[in-house]
This record gives C-alpha cells, structure tokens and sequence, in this order.
C-alpha cells in the first residue's frame, strides 16, 4: 500500500514547495495550514489506495474461489456419473419421483394422457409428485413419510470437565485477570481471556498503529523534512538580509528539532481518532525506526533487537514461574493452593533422573559422543609423535591410571565411578576441545602445541602467571588434565578420565604447596598416604569423612593424584600457555552463550545430570546441540575447580568445596539415597500398617473420631522435622512436598500392599483417610493402558491400587439431568459397581469445614463440581468421604449400593435435625439423628 | 465496531438498485401455518440442482422446481412428534452417492433421511439442546457439521452415524451457537458463531486421523473415541451483537449480525499465537430491516450473488464479489409482509427462493434481458 501512494505522495509534496519559497520565511503558520490541508488529502489518497487493495483482494480471492467451485462442480458432476452407472441396480426414489414430475410438467404442459399412466406405476411407491404450479395449488397430496419419534436428551450444555472448573470459586472472580487453559491436545499452557468483553475494550484502549497510520506518519515526516530543506534554502536565498537569514534558520531549527507541531498533531490525532500524545509517541518512534532501519544497512546492530529476550536472565523468566506455577497441582496458577506459595527446596536432592551410563547411541549428528569418538581417533595417531609436555606426567599417570583401575574396578561402585569418569572425560576433553576450536575444527591437539609456544613467549613476558596462584593453578589443572588426556588416549575411556578427575581434584593443592606453607602440610598428608594401594586409601576417606562428611571415591582420588601434582610445578611454566587457550575458550563460551541459555543449562544439569545429550535435546533444543553443551559442561566444570582452587590456596577446606560443587558431589548424594534404600528394605521385612507412620499419628488414625481435618501446608524444614515443624504444629503429616528429607519421622510413609489393593483397612493409606501416592507408597501403581485413542486400559493387572480413584480422576461418567426432586439431579451414565468412586467434589480443605462428617458444613454454593448438585436422600444410594490426597483433602462420593444407569444419585447431606427441610427428613426419624450445632442461618441444604 | 481507522474503512455498498438483473414471482406457495426456518437447493449432487428441501413445524418437505415458475413436490417427512421444530437443513450424501437430507431442530436431534430410499437413515442423539444449523462438507458429502444451542459444534460423519468431534470447551462459545460452515477448499476448516458475538475458525487438521477412522469404524458408533477441541485457531469479534449467519467466501468471511449488514471481512491470524488474530473488515452489504436474529442469506453455488431477506418480506440480492458491492436487486412483494428466515439461490443464481415466517415459500425467477 505505501509503494502505491509514494507518486502521490511526492505530488503532493511540491505544495509546499512552492508556498515555503513564495510566502518566505516568516510565514510559516502558513506553511502549517497547508500541511494540513495536505495531510487531508493524504488521507484522502490512502483511503483511495485502501479501496484499490480491497479490489484487488477481492478479485484475488475470486480467481481463488473460480478454482474451488469449478472443482466442486466436478465433483457434483462426478456424483451423478458415478449414479448413472449405477442405476441399472436401483433407481432411487429421489431420481424417480424427480422424473416423474418432470413427466408430469411435461404431461400438463401438453395435455397429454402420459402422465396417469405414470401414476399408476408410481403407486407402488405409495406417493406421486404434486406440481404446484402458480396457479393451481394442490395441497397436501404428497404422502408424508413419518418419521419414528426418537426421545430426546434432557438439555444440557456440553460441558468440559476442567480443573480450574472444578475449583473455581465466586470470590476468585476472573474478571480483568489472565487466565491459563490447558491444552488437552498439546498439554501446552495458554494464556485467554474468557470474557470477549475484555478484549475488546484492550483494544480500543491500545489499538496497534496500522499500516496506513504509519504510512501518513511518515509522509507528514518527509513533508516536515521537505519544509524544513525548503525553508533552510529559503534562507540562504534571502541571504542579503541577515535578520532574515536568523529568523529563518531559527524557525527551521526548532521545525527540526521539535519535529511535528502542535497543530499537525493535532489534526493527525484527529484522523486517526487518537490523542495527540500517541500520535507523537508514534511518530518518534517511527523516525527512530527509520534511522535504524538506516543504520542496520551500514552496521549490524540488528541483534540488538531481536535477541533482547535471550539476554534476560532464566531467573527473570522463571519468575512467574515460581510465583504463580502450583508445584502440588502442577498448573499455573491454582485456584487451590493459590499463587505466590512459598518456595519449599527439599533437603535432599534428587539424584538425576538418568544415568549416562546407560545410554551409548549418540543423539544426533552434533552429539559429542560422536565428536569425541572422532577426535579420540586421530588425537591417538598423534600422541605417537610425542610432545615434551606429555613426558612430565605420563609416567606418575600412567600408574596412577592403573591403580586407579584397580582400585575402582573390582568395587561395587561402578556406577558412581562412570558417572565421575564422565564428567572427568569431558573436563579433559574440553580443554583440549578448547584449543582445538580455536585453531579451527580440522586440526587436533599437536596443533594447539605448535602454536603454544609463541604465547608462551607472550605470556613469559607480562608474566602473570607466576605472580598470580590463581592463575598458576589454573594452568596446572589445565595442563595436567590436558597432558592426561593424551596419553591415555588409546586408553579405554572410563579409567583414563577418572585419572583426569583425580589431577583435577589435587592440582588447586598441589601448587599452593609451593608458595604456600599452610597448605602444604596437609599436602603432605595426602601425598603420604597415596603412595600405595588400597589399605591406605581408608585413611583419606576417614579424613575426608570427618570433614565433609563424604563419599570415600573422592577422596581416594585426590590422594592417588598427589604425587604427580608436585612435578606440576615444574612445568607451571610451560602450562601457561594451556591456561591462555582456557580463558580464551572459556571467553568464547561466554560470550556465544546467552544468559538465558546458561540458566537453561544449569537446570539441565540439575535435572538431567551431567548428560548433555538430554540437556540439549530438552532444555537447548534449537539454540545448542549437544557437543557445545558437553564443551560449555566441562569448560564449566574446570572454572569450578579453579575457582576453588583459589580458596585452596589460602584453606586447606578449600578442596572440600572442590568437592562439594563438582561431580563427586553428586556421588554423595547418590550414595546416601541408596543407603536410605538399603535401610527401607531391611525394614520392609518387618513392615507392618502400624510403623506407617509416627505414632501421634497412628493414634489419630486408630481414634480418629472428631479430629478436624486440618489443612497441609509444606514445612520448609532442612533436616529432620523438629518441635518447631510447622507442620507437626499443624497437626498434620509431612507430605511430599516438604522439605525435609524422607526419613522425617512426621512423614506418612504410606502402604506396602502388595496384593490387597489397598481397598481395605489393612492398608495403612486406607485406614488413614488417604489415598495411596505412587511417589509414597511401594507397591501401589496403574498401569497406563494400551495407548489406543489416549484410553487407559481399564484395570488389566489386579494388583494395581484401587485407592487412587481421586488421584487419577477415576471417575463415573455422570449426566446433569432434570431432577425428580427439585431443580438438578444427577444420574449416571453406565451402572456402578458398589464403592466404585464416582466423583470428587471438592478441592481444597476448606473441608476444614467438611460437613456433617466432620461438624462442619460444605458450602457447595462456592465449591465443587457438577455433582454438587447432586441431592439429598434420606435414603441415599452413595455416601460422601473426605480424602486426603496428595496433601489436599478432597470429598470423593461412593456408591453404596449397586445403581444402575439412568437412576438419580443421592446422598445424605446430614442435616441438622432442626434443619432439615420438610422433605429432607426420614419419615420415621424426623430429628433424632446428632446433637444440635451452633445456631447459625442460610440455606438449610449447603449454609449452617 | 462503528469506528474504522483511517486506512482500514471497509467498502461499503450503495443500496441504489444496479438492475443488473430483474426478478419477479413466479410461484407462491403456503406449505402450513408454522414458519418455515430452512430452504435449501442441493448443491451436491448435479442431478438435484434444480431439487430443494425445506424445513418448518416438524416437517421436511423436498420439491422441484420446474420451469414456467412451476414447483413440484417430491417427497414429505414428519416427524412423529409434534413438538418438534426443524431448524435448519442440508443436503448430503453417502459415500456411494445416495441422497441424503439431514435436519435438526428443537429437539436437538438430528435426523438423517435416506431421500433415496425416502426412509430414515439415522437419528443422532447426542446435542444437549436445539440445532440451529447444519452445513455439509461439499469436498466430503458424508460429513456434515452442526451448530447447537449448547454451546457446541459437532462433526458427524453420516455414513457411520459417528460424532467425530466436537468443538466446545475451553475455548469455545460461551452461548447458542447460531452457525456454522465448512470452508470451501480447506478441508480441516470450520468457521462458527454464536450469540457470544464472536466468530471462531477451528482447524481440525490434527484430528484429521480421526476423521479418515470415522470412515473405516465397524465397531458401534458410541464407542467411537470422540474427541473435543476446544481451542478455535482463530477468534474475532467483528459484531457486537449475536452473530446469526456465517459463510466463507474464499479465504474472507461473511457474516452477519442484527445491524442490518453483511460484513465482509479477512481473518489475519497469527502464526505465533493460535487464537489470536485481527480481523480486517473489507466490504459491507447493507440490508435495511434486517435487525432480528435468525436470518440468514444464501449464495449461489459459484459465490457471486447473496441473498437475504429482511424483516418486512423483502429480499436483497448482492453480487459479493465485486468492489464496491453491487446491489443486483431488491425483491419486494406486496404480499410478502413476514420475516424471510432464509433464501435459497439456484445454482446459477436466476432462482431465488424465501422461507417466511407465516410458512409461505415464495419463488422469484430472473427476468431474461430481451
């Protein structure tokens, strides 16, 4: 549209031309007035355009659709050839009846007798076509055909079941408030608005600026660009008189400067049905458009633009993610436990999910399986050359790698070493990576070399490195980790990484041992101790043990790696260079990696482990593949260890914190939570429902008569729950979404059922009100079905739990149906089996207030779903109870009795006695059901 | 939606009569006392072009119209309850090219008749209250869509008597769904409206298995695993009022509310956002006296002409594709006093049929220019 306008638009723009030059300077309201004039038809001249491009769409559209209906026509034509042939079978009656008519038409028409002959072949089919001709209106003579009555459904809405419907509630209005939907399809959380009325106010508010808006905009700019040049020129013409010259220029500056007057504003304002200030905004917005559209042609500060939401930070962007996203009810936004809940960390850290180990196909063209293997092959022809780096490690390494081997091998710890080697490798391998990237992808680490030795010149030179332990042990680490690397290179993969690790671990000691005294007399501890086999290594794990409380593997390996960390210092020199290519790799990754990506990676690692296969694919999908994650991994990794090398070399703890940030951290608590498993299977031996849980809460179960059901809130508790657990002061069990670690002996600990399926009181769950928690329980589980159609399959197992009903939304279909009763009653939809749970009614503990059950009253005017309509028998077919679920306690209602489809389902609301409405009462037993409650008014059935 | 910005005025056209082509009565006929909701010529098959059907009370009447303004009366259903009130109708057919009429109403059930064989093919029980509209797939004449007054829009495929889909749900019409069509090449896409005021495009083109699985089910209908969507693809609110008529017209969208316009407009949506979009309003087709919910306009089987009747008996006929609208006639009668709740138009656009609300059928056939 606005190429359209451009000639007109410059047609226009000679107006003002010749009005700045004849009326001169000092004139210039007039020059305003007839921008505004020119505005008016520029206005003019882009609803013209407008309606060229309606035209245009128009007949674009109709050469479009000529296609379609010429097709459709086809189609139809097909229809009737396809008939045609078959017709001989059977002629339909449609086509029959149709000729017949036409027959008859034709028989008025000429008076002929054909058409009784017809007739009477037609009677067969009882009925003959009638022409209603204009003038003679024959009624009625075609035979209806009756069509059988078919009952019809009671009227109802279709209706989704939704979470958010369940729960919501008058009070939590949702007007002027974003809302998320799920998608069932997609499982994608989208943002709506339910009521249009909203959007379409937003709207008026902040209409977007159009096309054609800023196609004005900018021609009134050029135009003012235009007066401006016109009266500069002007300017210069008059220039015999000064005084004029001035004024001119002034006029013309602040044109320039203020940009588009008052007036102009005004007037455009107007036309647009806008307020002068948004035409303004607009307007300079549209001019700082325009010079950077300029400057992009010449720079490229276009990424500025687009990557803006990359640069902000993960934690930005979770933001509203830890504040509005339900970690109990996994949505956004719950209407249960409402936002802004407080952040409960768990204690224990979850041990990641997936073990690298098991996993050796590469994921993908970019994996760094694949990389590496790669690199590993020609990197073995190459070590044979020999480098004078190598020979100062390889012969301490070579035997480290050995014992190492030994050592781990036989061990039970295999996993824990893989995973340790694992990261080990990719330590090792980074930095070699590091250097090889930046000599280019094709060569490998003896080019790295051939160039080191120019910087070390450099580096000799400024000689930082020796000044700076900092920086000294980051060469050594570098170098050592590097110089492992090659040697072993043929070696298998797992014991030489490991043997990476261990130098990892001891270099941050090993150099402060020379410039530091403190340290080197525990250095000389550990470097006693490695020198031979396994019987000393339980003196380090003893240390260690004491100190942090740790895994022995870690530090077997620091004491093992010692020795060679003192050669180190001889070739501190010669390292420098190795530690120049690390910054340098790791400036790289710095720099290529967003803020927001790292916060991406760092969860990754989190959740995922150390596996940069699933990191990339999950987290990083698009924006990293896998081997710039292994790098950035293991490039990241080694900064941990410098790091804590500088803490080294002033405290000798400093290695702990090595330790406790890196890998081996994660060894520990693997480890731990495998003790804790060990321990739990001793004691399943002698499990019993009794040892479910604390006995305060054991006693409430086995009396449990009158104990309000108070609400759970998560305690926040670090170790084991105390006296000042809020939940124990709660009166309530620790769940899963405490804090504490599981050996909290407020936790309920859940069933062991195996076989009975937890539908009795045998199962602790059971007897305590609850439902069983996969994530609690150990036996309890479903299966998921056969997948056809997203249907889970229907119990195929008979040991899976059956007290996971509310859990699972195991639910009877039910129909809201026109009550016999009174206004809504509910009648299912295929016959219940007795106790099989039929529906939740409500969220949220509220149930504090759980009715007559619990002396206190359901408002179902608030809470519920649609089987809160569900009425009140004295004689009712189910019964309602109160379910702790996952935290919340919920009311789920049960078939008493067998009830077949179609019948209207009922409950007893309990009634007070004095209450109860005339019909609600038992004829026999009006008001001698419980003691009479507190006087309190509403409604009888749902307010007490 | 009185207000347009600068730049973006929908062309609207001139109510001066164009006299490109001339109508007048040729036929008039009083089918009962109920009005009549629907009349609808058969698009789907060549042979029925000149074949229509008509719904009102609990009846559903199919004719022919012959020449010399000449209506023959083919066949007549009655539904057993008298309470019943037909809606809407449409033509289909069976996979093997047996006609079909498939009618809705008040009672929310829809009935499928076997014009072939002038039995029942299949009742559909399934919509929890009245069907306002039925529109059949023209790529696909098994399929037929159904508007209904609970707030839903339904997908049948008439072969199986299956419920395939069913649009309503989260982000669906908060009322009476009013009508619905099937886009004319973009077989995945429906377009909806309602009294919600809102105008919904819903894709259906990830539940398209389902679709080809409707065709090929043996097992019994109702265990078909009938799926919801409840996302549109596209919702605009071009009316501030109920919005009672929806057709594609290409790509663009006509639909009408009870400001005594046809709207043309453009759905833009976006890529990025599924749901959102604008829409930008492109021409309007004045209809004067057309401020009562439930009238809808028609098209001829190429989609140049529209016609709409109004409050006081009269029709206007607009050619939709060119720009400016051109108003090709205004159909008036002196007898024809009462609400027109539908036209049909001949598949050449020279027949133009009124449904009234005093159940009178009036047939209008174009004047040749000697």
């Amino acid at each position: 549209m606005a190429s359209k306008g451009s000639p007109s638009a410059s047609a226009n723009r000679s107006d003002p031309l010749q009005d700045a030059s004849t009326t001169g300077p000092q004139e210039a309201s007039a020059l305003l007035k007839e921008i505004l004039t020119v505005i008016d038809s520029i206005k003019k001249q882009v609803s013209a355009n407008r309606a060229v491009s309606i035209k245009d769409k128009m007949e674009e559209n109709r050469q479009k659709l000529v296609g379609v209906t010429n097709h459709m026509y086809k189609l139809s034509t097909d229809r009737r050839i396809g008939r045609t042939n078959d017709t001989d079978r059977s002629v339909d009656l449609l086509t029959k009846r149709q000729k017949d008519a036409l027959d008859m038409h034709n028989g008025v028409d000429t008076s002929n007798g054909d058409g009784a002959s017809s007739s009477s072949q037609e009677d067969a089919h009882a009925s003959t076509a009638v022409l209603l001709g204009s003038n003679v209106p024959v009624k009625n003579a075609v035979r209806p055909i009756k069509l059988s009555e078919v009952k019809r459904l009671p009227p109802y809405t279709t209706w989704i079941f939704l979470d958010r419907n369940q729960r919501m509630t008058e009070d939590q209005s949702v007007v002027g408030r974003r809302r998320i939907y799920y998608d069932q399809t997609g499982g994608e959380a989208l943002i709506c608005s339910d009521s249009e009325e909203e959007v379409i106010e937003d709207e008026e508010e902040k209409r977007d600026f159009l096309e054609s808006e800023d196609y004005i905009l900018r021609l009134v700019h050029n135009l003012w660009v235009y007066c401006f040049l016109s009266l500069m020129s002007n300017a210069f013409a008059f220039n015999h008189d000064f005084v004029m010259k001035r004024k001119c220029i002034s006029i013309s500056m602040t044109i320039k400067e203020v940009g588009l007057s008052d007036e102009v504003l005004e007037s455009l304002a107007q036309c647009f049905s806008r307020s002068p200030s948004e035409v303004k905004a607009r307007y300079d917005n549209l001019i700082k458009e325009e010079k950077a559209v300029e400057g992009a042609k010449h720079g490229d500060n276009e990424d500025v633009l687009q990557n803006s939401f990359l640069d902000k930070d993960l934690d930005a962007a979770l933001d509203s993610f830890d504040n509005l996203f339900c970690r109990r009810c996994l949505v956004f936004d719950c209407r249960l436990h409402g936002c802004s809940q407080d952040l409960v960390f768990p204690a224990e850290k979850q041990p990641s999910l997936f073990h690298t180990d098991e996993e050796t196909i590469p994921c993908g063209p970019h994996c760094y399986r694949s990389v590496l293997k790669l690199q590993k092959s020609t990197r073995v022809s190459s070590s044979m050359n020999g480098d004078f780096e190598e020979k100062s490690a390889p012969s301490s390494g070579g035997a480290q790698i050995s014992s190492r081997k030994k050592s781990s091998g036989p061990s039970a710890r295999k996993r824990v070493k893989s995973c340790q080697s694992e990261s080990a490798s990719s330590n090792a391998k980074n930095i070699s990576e590091s250097s090889d990237s930046e000599n280019g992808p094709g060569h490998d680490t003896t080019s790295t070399h051939q160039s080191s030795p120019r910087k070390i010149k450099l580096a000799g030179k400024s000689g930082i490195s020796k000044r700076n332990s900092k920086r000294v042990a980051e060469h050594v680490l570098a170098c050592m980790q590097k110089r492992q690397k090659k040697m072993v290179a043929s070696d298998d993969c797992d014991s030489f990484v490991s043997g990476g690790l261990c130098l990892g671990d001891m270099k941050p000691k090993s150099h402060p041992c020379k410039e530091n005294e403190d340290t080197s007399t525990s250095l000389h501890k550990n470097a006693k101790s490695p020198a031979s086999g396994r019987s000393r290594r339980k003196e380090p794990l003893v240390q260690d043990s004491q100190k942090l409380g740790q895994a022995p593997d870690g530090s077997s390996n620091e004491m093992i790696t010692d020795p060679p960390a003192t050669s180190s210092d001889d070739n501190s020199r010669k390292e420098e260079f190795v530690d120049e290519n690390v910054c340098k790799q790791e400036l790289i990754d710095n720099k290529s990696w967003k803020a927001i990506e790292k916060g991406l990676f760092e969860k990754g690692v989190q959740i995922f482990g150390r596996n940069s296969c699933l990191v990339a694919r999950n987290l990083l999908n698009g924006m990293k593949t896998c081997w710039e994650v292994f790098q950035y991994m293991n490039c990241s990794e080694s900064n941990l260890f410098c790091q804590a090398g500088d803490g080294a070399n002033s405290l000798v703890e400093g290695y702990s914190k090595v330790d406790l940030i890196g890998t081996i951290g994660n060894n520990e608590v693997r480890r731990r939570s495998r003790f804790l498993r060990r321990r739990g299977r001793v004691r399943r031996l002698k499990y019993t429902w009794k040892s479910a849980a604390y006995h305060s809460i054991r006693k409430r179960i086995t009396e449990r008569k009158d104990q309000p059901c108070r609400q759970y809130n998560p305690c926040g508790c670090k170790t084991a729950c105390g006296k000042q657990c809020a939940c124990l002061l709660n009166g309530t069990c620790c769940e899963k979404y405490c804090g504490c670690p599981k050996s909290c002996k407020n936790r309920f600990r859940g069933c062991h059922c195996a076989k009975s399926q937890c539908r009795s009181r045998q199962c602790p769950c059971f007897a305590a009100d609850r439902e069983c928690d996969p994530d609690v329980c150990r036996n309890c589980w479903v299966s998921c079905g056969d997948g056809t159609f997203g249907v889970p399959s229907q119990r195929g197992d008979n040991y899976e739990c059956r007290n996971m009903k509310l859990l699972l939304k195991q639910q009877q279909r039910l129909m809201l149906v026109m009550s016999s009763h009174i206004l809504l009653g509910f009648s299912l939809l295929s016959d219940a089996q007795t106790a099989s749970h039929l529906k939740v009614l409500l969220g949220r503990s509220d149930v504090s207030g759980w009715g007559a059950f619990l002396k206190f009253v359901l408002d179902a005017y608030r809470k519920g779903d649609k089987l809160k309509f569900a009425n009140h028998s004295p004689d009712p077919n189910c019964y309602a109870k109160v379910i702790m679920v996952a935290g919340d306690h919920r009311v789920g209602i049960f078939a008493k009795e067998r009830i077949c489809a179609g019948e209207e389902l009922f409950y007893d609301y309990r009634y007070e006695p004095d209450r109860a409405p005339a019909w609600a009462r038992k004829p026999e037993t009006s008001g001698s059901k419980k003691e009479d409650g507190a006087p309190s008014s509403g409604r009888a059935k749902k307010l007490a | 939606m009185s207000k347009f910005v600068i730049g973006s005025e929908p062309v609207v056209g001139s109510l001066i009569p164009s006299k490109k082509r001339d109508y007048r009565v040729t036929n008039r006929l009083q089918e009962g006392k109920r009005p009549l909701y629907a009349v609808v010529f058969n698009f789907v098959d060549s042979r029925y072009f000149n074949v229509f059907a008509t719904v009102g009370g609990n009846r559903v009447t199919v004719y022919q119209c012959l020449e010399g303004g000449v209506i023959a009366v083919l066949q007549s259903y009655v539904d057993e309850d008298k309470d019943e009130s037909f809606y809407t109708v449409s033509w289909a057919c069976n996979i093997d090219g047996t006609p079909f009429i498939v009618a809705g109403g008040l009672n929310g059930i829809m009935r499928i008749i076997d014009a072939g064989s002038e039995k029942i093919h299949k009742s559909f029980v399934g919509h929890g209250d009245s069907i306002n509209e039925i529109r059949t797939q023209p790529l696909k004449p098994s399929l037929v869509v159904s508007a209904s007054k609970d707030e839903s829009v339904r997908l049948w495929n008439i072969h199986t008597g299956i419920c395939i889909l069913i649009f309503a749900g989260a982000g669906g019409h908060r009322n009476e769904v009013l009508s619905v069509d099937f886009h004319p090449s973009d077989i995945y896409r429906i377009v909806s409206c309602g009294m919600d005021n809102t105008v919904k495009i819903w894709s259906m083109k990830e539940f398209w298995t389902y679709v080809e699985k409707s065709f090929t089910w043996t097992d019994l209908p109702s265990k078909f695993p009938t799926k919801y969507v409840q996302f549109p693809v596209f919702i605009a609110t071009v009316h501030s009022n109920y919005v009672d008529c929806n057709r594609w017209l290409g790509d663009f969208m006509l639909s009408k509310s009870v400001d005594n316009e046809i709207v043309l407009w453009e759905p833009k949506t976006k890529d990025q956002s599924p749901g959102e979009g604008s829409a930008d309003i492109l021409q309007k087709y004045p209809v004067p006296e057309c401020d009562i919910w439930f009238i809808k306009f028609s098209c001829d089987f190429h989609y140049n002409a529209a016609a709409i009747g109004n409050r006081e008996g009269k029709i206007f006929v607009w050619e939709l594709q060119s720009s400016p609208p051109v108003l090709i006639a205004k159909l008036s009668h002196v007898q024809s006093k009462s609400p027109i709740r539908q036209t049909a138009m001949s598949f050449d656009g020279s027949t133009i049929l009124s449904c009234c609300e005093d159940g009178t059928i009036w047939r209008w056939d174009a004047v040749e220019a000697s």
